[in-house]
């Protein structure tokens, strides 16, 4: 049996928090988030002239008596969030000590258990689809409520990451694909060679509240390899020549920072909010920490 | 074109060093990684602000090649013939006199002059020439003009001081020469000379009027020296047997100073004596010896000062013997009495003498005309022999002006209160000096004619009153002394140094063996008549001895000059009355750096090169 992705004492402690959705669900299920929808719940929203048809149960009597008129009172419909989890499986995530994807697992049980837990319909989709058997894919998608969260976490820790992807191609997909707009988690390491922006444009287009976070292997922010190098490229086979040595250390970590902020300053410039984190970070401190910073929930 | 340093091509063999490194495939090692983007955006970042961006198509090797070859060939000094413009000369005139081997500078004033000439050779601009002058005991050229800064060097290393006086005007004048220009009617000055010495003993009262554009580079201090500076070996008057040495000693320091004097026979000490010396005085030591045979006296001054060449003075002394003089007179008493009186003379008197006069050491021509003229040494009075003066005068009670008491022959004479009732006057001949002088003519000329001393007094002593004066028998003992062909002998072993040796021989001889004192031999041919040698390297102190077949001779080469045991450096040069000279103890002097420029730019380089290497390891 696989490794619980989550400890039980981090997953009480997750039980807590709760999604931060920044608007109002656009859901036609019933849920526990506050729509546009007028429907049955406590909260009163508005008023509006009888017609013949309405629920006589609806009607303010009160007012009927000082005006005469018939009004009949609107309550504010609840309704589920789709929270969206895009967890890159590619090759390229794969590296790293610990791995990115093993650290891009975690965070994505701990989202999806968050949201589970507020009531919320998750779906997780693993990119590329190669990297999920059927049986996994119909395991992790529109899981809704805390009893579902076992198996959820379970399927979820018996993925795999390998193969290539384009996370454009995927995210272009995904988005095409979704019925209903929600929250869009996108976790990846967001180093594809075809770029990510039209991927997150196409999400974003979509009406998704989406959060990007970045996972990057320690090694990847500060190589230890030096030398005369010839680097292939792990989902491409692409091959690089390349000379670094230790007094190019800092230039190497420019270069890489200025990546990051390019990806940092386009998700601000569309409204998405990013996060880059190193997997060699503790899982504790992003979740109950940097998390929290960043408004994924509280 | 061609090229000073040719050697520094040798640094071409770096050439082809450079290409391998280029020729040599870089081994990669292949590394698998998640992604290149990261890779592809740093070597972007890298590559758009590195100068190496065109490492790959090799600029940067014939980069390094042609700076390469530029500084091998800047190392080897590349030059062009004839296209120069005029460049002013400097001639570097070393003072190689004695006084320069004081040690008042470690190691010493000569050594201390060198290096301040080798600075002046350093610091030449490219299109400067240089020569160097050695002033020792004659002015050799050892290097002519040049811009060959290594030739300079290689001249200026084969210097060496001598221990003769100073002879620095002949080197300036040899100088002066090479700094003028002919520009018209002027002479136009085209260069400096740059004299390095310690101004000691300079007498450059000739060169006042040539305005030269020297410049004076002073080595040395005030010194410590005491020196010997004249040697007399005389008979003892009260016992025969005895030679006394007479030394004057001088203390050329500012302190008070005490010494030994030894006194040697044929290196044997015979006789030490205590001096003090008071500051800058001189003083005359006495010594004796008991003299059995012929041998070199040596006196010596023990005791350590800055100077070694002046405290050594050596003559050879024969064995008094008895002088034979032969008188050919009509008759003078006083004139006999007189040579008789003279101390081991044995006098013959005779009107006339047709044998061979070899027998006699003196011969005194008295108012007579021999009917042999005699081959040896003359005493000759109130005679006119054939052939000796061009103008002969008489002149009835002429004075006498003046007469020269510096002459050995006299010596402690005085002629004040001598009269004459009548003289024959005659113009210095070209063989001899007027030792008294009567108005413009000569009374008595001593000189030398076929290698004989000859004495010829103008004027009869019996017409006189000298006979009745004490300067008359002092005059016949000095004029029989200097005649004396064994003191002539005596006189021609004791030289200075750097005046040449002169032997004379009875029998032809073809050739003669010189030792030199530190005991190297040189074979000397002799002149066309086969009697004399000459032999001029005498710039050391020191007994040199000559072999010519079974006879031997030994000349004692001494310094025995007061000015060079004078050995204060001066300040300042004086020329003349009006004109002088003052050292320059620090000039700028320009000095050539494009080599280290050059070197300095190559090790750079090599650096880049390397820091490049260790960056990417």
């Amino acid at each position: 049996m696989a490794e619980p992705l989550l400890a039980p004492k981090l997953l009480r402690q997750l039980e807590q928090f709760q999604l931060q959705t920044g608007r109002r669900a656009r859901s036609s299920a019933r849920g526990e988030r506050r729509s546009k929808a007028h429907g049955q719940s406590v909260e009163f929203a508005d008023y509006r002239n009888y017609v013949p048809g309405d629920d006589l149960r609806y009607l303010d009597w009160n007012l009927y008596g000082r005006l005469d008129r018939l009004f009949l009172k609107l309550y504010e419909e609840e309704r589920e969030l789709s929270v969206s989890i895009f967890l890159d499986a590619s090759e390229s995530m794969t590296f790293g000590e610990p791995s990115k994807f093993s650290c891009a697992q975690k965070i994505a049980a701990a989202i999806g258990y968050v949201s589970l837990c507020g009531f919320d319909r998750v779906t997780l989709s693993a990119l590329p689809d190669s990297a999920v058997t059927p049986a996994q894919r119909s395991a992790l998608r529109s899981v809704r409520g805390k009893k579902s969260s076992l198996g959820f976490l379970q399927s979820l820790s018996l993925l795999n990451a390998g193969g290539m992807m384009s996370l454009n191609d995927s995210l272009r997909r995904a988005a095409l694909e979704s019925r209903q707009p929600g929250v869009a988690i996108v976790l990846s390491d967001f180093l594809d060679p075809t770029g990510y922006e039209v991927g997150l444009n196409t999400l974003a287009g979509r009406g998704f509240r989406i959060h990007a976070i970045q996972v990057l292997a320690p090694d990847e922010l500060t190589p230890t390899h030096t030398g005369d190098l010839r680097l292939m490229d792990s989902e491409t086979g692409a091959e690089q020549e390349v000379t670094f040595g230790r007094y190019r250390l800092k230039s190497y970590q420019r270069a890489a920072q200025n990546y990051i902020q390019r990806l940092r300053e386009f998700c601000r410039a569309r409204g998405l909010s990013f996060l880059s984190v190193s997997s060699g970070t503790p899982v504790e401190e992003l979740l109950l920490k940097k998390f929290r910073e960043i408004g994924l929930w509280g | 074109m061609s090229f000073l340093n040719p050697i520094a091509f040798l640094f071409a063999f770096t050439l082809p060093a450079v290409v391998l490194l280029y020729l040599l495939k870089k081994r990669r090692k292949t590394k698998l990684v998640s992604s290149t983007v990261l890779w592809q955006r740093y070597l972007a970042d890298t590559q758009a602000n590195s100068p190496f961006q065109r490492f790959r198509n090799h600029a940067l090797m014939w980069l390094q090649l042609l700076l390469l070859a530029l500084a091998v060939g800047a190392l080897a000094r590349p030059y062009w013939n004839g296209s120069a413009g005029p460049s002013r000369l400097r001639v570097l005139v070393l003072d190689g006199s004695a006084s320069m081997q004081s040690t008042d500078v470690r190691p010493s004033r000569f050594e201390a002059a060198r290096t301040q000439a080798r600075a002046w050779i350093d610091g030449l601009r490219d299109n400067e020439q240089a020569m160097i002058l050695l002033a020792g005991a004659v002015t050799q050229v050892k290097q002519s003009p040049t811009r060959d800064k290594s030739a300079l060097r290689r001249a200026l290393d084969s210097c060496a001081a001598s221990d003769s006086r100073t002879r620095l005007v002949e080197a300036l004048q040899t100088a002066a020469a090479f700094t003028y220009e002919k520009k018209g009617e002027e002479n136009q000055v085209s260069g400096e000379i740059h004299l390095f010495s310690d101004g000691a003993s300079v007498d450059l009262g000739e060169l006042a009027t040539k305005n030269l554009p020297l410049i004076y580079h002073q080595v040395g201090s005030e010194g410590r020296n005491l020196g010997i500076v004249s040697m007399d070996v005389r008979a003892d008057a009260e016992d025969p047997t005895r030679r006394l040495v007479l030394a004057n000693l001088v203390n050329a320091s500012s302190v008070h100073e005490r010494a030994q004097v030894e006194l040697l026979f044929s290196n044997q000490v015979v006789e030490t004596k205590s001096v003090e010396m008071p500051p800058t005085n001189s003083s005359a030591v006495l010594l004796s010896v008991k003299q059995t045979s012929d041998g070199v006296l040596t006196v010596r001054l023990v005791g350590a000062d800055d100077l070694s060449v002046d405290n050594t003075a050596s003559t050879y002394s024969f064995l008094p013997r008895p002088v034979s003089i032969l008188l050919l007179t009509r008759g003078n008493r006083f004139l006999e009495k007189g040579l008789r009186s003279v101390p081991r003379a044995q006098v013959t008197t005779a009107a006339d003498w047709t044998g061979p006069s070899d027998a006699f050491d003196v011969v005194v021509i008295d108012r007579v005309t021999p009917s042999i003229w005699p081959s040896t040494s003359i005493l000759a009075i109130d005679v006119q022999p054939q052939g000796w003066f061009t103008a002969v005068t008489t002149e009835k009670t002429p004075p006498i002006v003046d007469w020269n008491h510096a002459h050995p022959v006299l010596r402690h004479v005085n002629l004040d209160n001598v009269d004459l009732a009548e003289s024959q006057l005659v113009d210095p001949p070209s063989w001899g000096v007027s030792l008294a002088q009567s108005q413009q003519k000569a009374l008595i000329i001593a000189g030398e004619r076929e290698r004989k001393r000859v004495l010829w007094i103008g004027f009869d002593p019996l017409q006189s009153n000298w006979p009745l004066r004490i300067s008359f028998p002092i005059f016949l003992a000095n004029a029989v002394e200097w005649l004396n062909p064994a003191t002539q002998q005596t006189a021609d072993l004791l030289l200075h140094v750097g005046e040449p040796i002169r032997y004379t021989s009875r029998q032809a001889i073809q050739s003669a063996i010189v030792t030199r004192p530190d005991g190297t031999s040189e074979t000397v041919i002799a002149q066309k008549d086969g009697h004399e040698i000459f032999y001029g390297a005498t710039d050391r102190v020191g007994i040199y001895s000559v072999r010519a077949g079974t006879n031997r001779a030994t000349f004692c080469i001494n310094l025995l000059n007061l000015a060079e045991s004078q050995i204060a450096s001066r300040t300042n040069l004086v020329m003349g009355r009006y004109a002088g000279v003052s050292s320059v103890s620090t000039r700028s002097a320009p000095s050539e750096q494009w080599r280290w420029w050059v070197a300095g730019a190559l090790a750079l380089l090599l650096f880049e090169w390397w820091f490049y290497h260790k960056r990417t390891a």
